[in-house]
């Protein structure tokens, strides 16, 4: 299969000196589900916010898709940017407006500023909008602000806000780390079928063996801003799991 | 202690002594003059301070080494060591110097009561006969604070994402548009609006116009402030979110920062105007039109009973103002 992402050496030294990315070679194929594991702190955010550059990598190269990502600049890195969906942590949904108009700014890289402004108006944006908030089972959540819905649907608009990208390629920054279990298996749930039936490929750092073995089709490890491990979620085991987290580590099984 | 640290700790050491003792010395001849009538040269003072200050550093008298080598411990009581007593006596002359200069007299204050009989009278007899003039003057001056309002808010509110550290790259464009809209907005602040209407009863005359472009320039600056330090604390997360979906930066700006910000604009908004009024008052004295135009020009023709409706149209508008700008920010906030 052909690879979608491909990183070569790259670094990451913050303007405080943290040398946080020490030369990550990694090329992702299409259609993957990948599993970024590490400690806190050993460069997974990082890493993710590199790919489509909200961080600037010091050096190295990066193409997604085809297209060198550092390269790009204005349009073409917006252009770039689009087809990378990006979910958070803290879900990053705009707290006082609507679910809608949330998963409508998803539109936003392909709209003129004009066009963006009358969203409402484009009766064929909604459409797909309110189409993707169905997907994640909040179509009647449309009209209610997102500050009053609970951290799981909160993470459900911001699923529905990235399919309204139409992507490639999800970046996943620990997206269930602020959930409960039940909870946070279901959004894994979501994200595990837009790999399956949407074939888009995702980067997902967790921090739950458990979860990467049940969904991801590759896991790989950081630890002090390199890769230790690059593997199938099957093959790590009990001194694999050491080196990853440090001799003291006990696994912690969340089911 | 690293030997650069030292010498400046010394040299910071010294000048605080000299200072202490010049302004001491200074408060003293003052003092002399203002009681005795008998004139001591400034440079005698001068040199005079600078003599003492040294010769007291150099024997270890110092005020300066207690407050730049916290270090040096005594455990002398303050009233025991020699810093002590200096700042005690500092603090004294001081005050003794400020009692003078304001002239401050207790017997003025409490005999001649009767003087101001003729304003207190006026209050509780106002003459109501000139209510529609002070009326009219009233309408100039509340409109003239929702006009200044009103032109400051696109101002303001487009200026402040230039005065916004977290908005603007660390490009040396972004610093410099940062740097300069800062700037300018904190002079313009720093200039009360009072000196502004100065400025503008003789650019375009004196009347409520003047005291509105005074007040105007005085919101648009302290609104960027304000606005800005409400976009520097934004959640992040959003901004970080829209951008990745490809959005532009003006996008950006609108989708991620704006919704985060509306709601305290409002509130500022809302407590600028409610500041304006009170000041187009003041305003109004120094040529700015309006109420304090014609309180001025009352208060001159000693016509008390006229000044006693102006004060009372004043304290009621300024009541219902503070009522209605707090019950809607109390609104605001629940939204
Ligand atoms: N904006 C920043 N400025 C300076 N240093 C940073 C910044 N962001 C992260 N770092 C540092 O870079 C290193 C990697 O951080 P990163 O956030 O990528 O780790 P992480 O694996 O995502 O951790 P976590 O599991 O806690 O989210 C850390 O040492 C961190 O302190
Ligand atoms: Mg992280």
């Amino acid at each position: 299969m052909k690879s979608i992402i491909e990183l070569k050496n790259l670094h990451k030294v913050y303007a405080t000196g943290t040398h946080a990315l020490k030369g990550i070679d990694l090329e992702v194929k299409e259609g993957e589900f990948c599993i970024l594991l590490g400690l806190s702190g050993s460069g997974k955010s990082t890493l993710l916010r590199c790919l489509n550059r909200l961080i600037e990598p010091t050096s190295g190269e990066i193409h997604i898709d085809g297209e060198d990502v550092i390269a790009a600049k204005g349009q073409k890195l917006r252009f770039i940017r689009r087809k990378i969906a990006m979910i958070f942590q803290q879900f990053n949904l705009i707290k006082n407006l609507s679910s809608l108009t949330n998963v409508l700014t998803g539109k936003l890289g392909y709209s003129t500023l004009i066009h963006s402004l009358t969203f409402p108006q484009h009766k064929n944006d909604v459409k797909i909008a309110l189409e993707n908030l169905r997907r994640v089972g909040l179509k009647e959540f449309a009209n209610k602000k997102t500050r009053n819905l609970s951290g799981g649907q909160q993470q459900r608009v911001a699923i529905a806000r990235a399919l309204m990208q139409d992507p490639k390629i999800i970046l996943a920054d620990e997206p269930v780390a602020s959930l409960d279990p039940a909870t946070a298996d279901s959004v894994m749930r979501y994200l595990g079928e837009l790999n399956k039936k949407d074939n888009m490929t995702v980067i997902c750092s967790l921090h739950f063996l458990s979860l990467a073995r049940k969904y991801g089709t590759r896991v790989v490890a950081l630890k002090d801003g390199k890769i230790v491990f690059d593997g199938t979620p099957e093959e790590i085991d009990e001194k694999k799991f050491k080196e990853i987290y440090g001799e003291d580590a006990e696994e912690v099984e969340i089911r | 202690m690293k030997k650069e640290n030292k010498i400046k700790s010394i040299i910071q050491a010294i000048l605080t002594d000299l200072l202490f003792w010049i302004y001491i010395f200074g408060c003293i001849s003052f003092l002399i003059n203002h009681w005795f009538e008998k004139t001591i040269p400034s440079n005698f003072v001068v040199i005079f301070g600078i003599a003492v200050g040294l010769i007291t550093f150099i024997l270890g008298l110092s005020v300066g080494r207690k407050v730049f080598f916290p270090t040096i411990r005594t455990d002398k009581k303050w009233h025991k060591s020699f810093w002590g007593w200096s700042v005690f006596f500092i603090l004294l002359i001081t005050f003794v110097v400020g009692w003078n200069l304001v002239e401050v007299d207790l017997y003025k204050l409490f005999t001649k009561f009767r003087n101001a009989g003729g304003i207190l009278s006026g209050i509780f007899d106002p003459n109501l006969n000139i209510l529609t003039l002070c009326l009219t003057a009233l309408a100039e001056t509340i409109y003239l604070a929702l006009l200044a309002t009103v032109f400051a808010i696109p101002l303001a509110f487009s200026l402040s994402f230039f005065a916004a550290r977290n908005l603007m790259p660390r490009t040396f464009i972004g610093n410099t548009v940062y740097i300069i809209v800062r700037t300018i907005a904190t002079i313009f602040r720093s200039i009360e609006a009072i000196v502004w209407a100065i400025i503008f009863s003789v650019w375009v005359g004196i009347g409520p116009f003047a005291g509105m472009l005074a007040l105007m320039i005085h919101s648009v600056a302290s609104l960027t402030k304000l606005y800005s330090e409400q976009i520097e604390n934004i959640d992040p997360g959003p901004v970080e979110a829209i951008k990745a979906t490809g959005a532009s930066t003006l996008q950006t700006w609108l989708f991620a920062v704006v919704p985060q910000i509306i709601s305290p604009y409002l509130a500022f908004t809302i407590y600028r105007w409610d500041i304006n009024v009170r000041m187009a008052t003041i305003v109004g004295f120094v040529g700015g039109g309006g109420i304090g135009l014609l309180l001025l020009q009352q208060q001159q023709l000693l016509r008390w009973q006229n000044v006693g409706v102006i004060i009372w149209l004043i304290a009621i508008v300024v009541w219902t103002m503070d009522m209605v700008s707090a019950k809607v920010r109390e609104k605001l906030q629940e939204m």
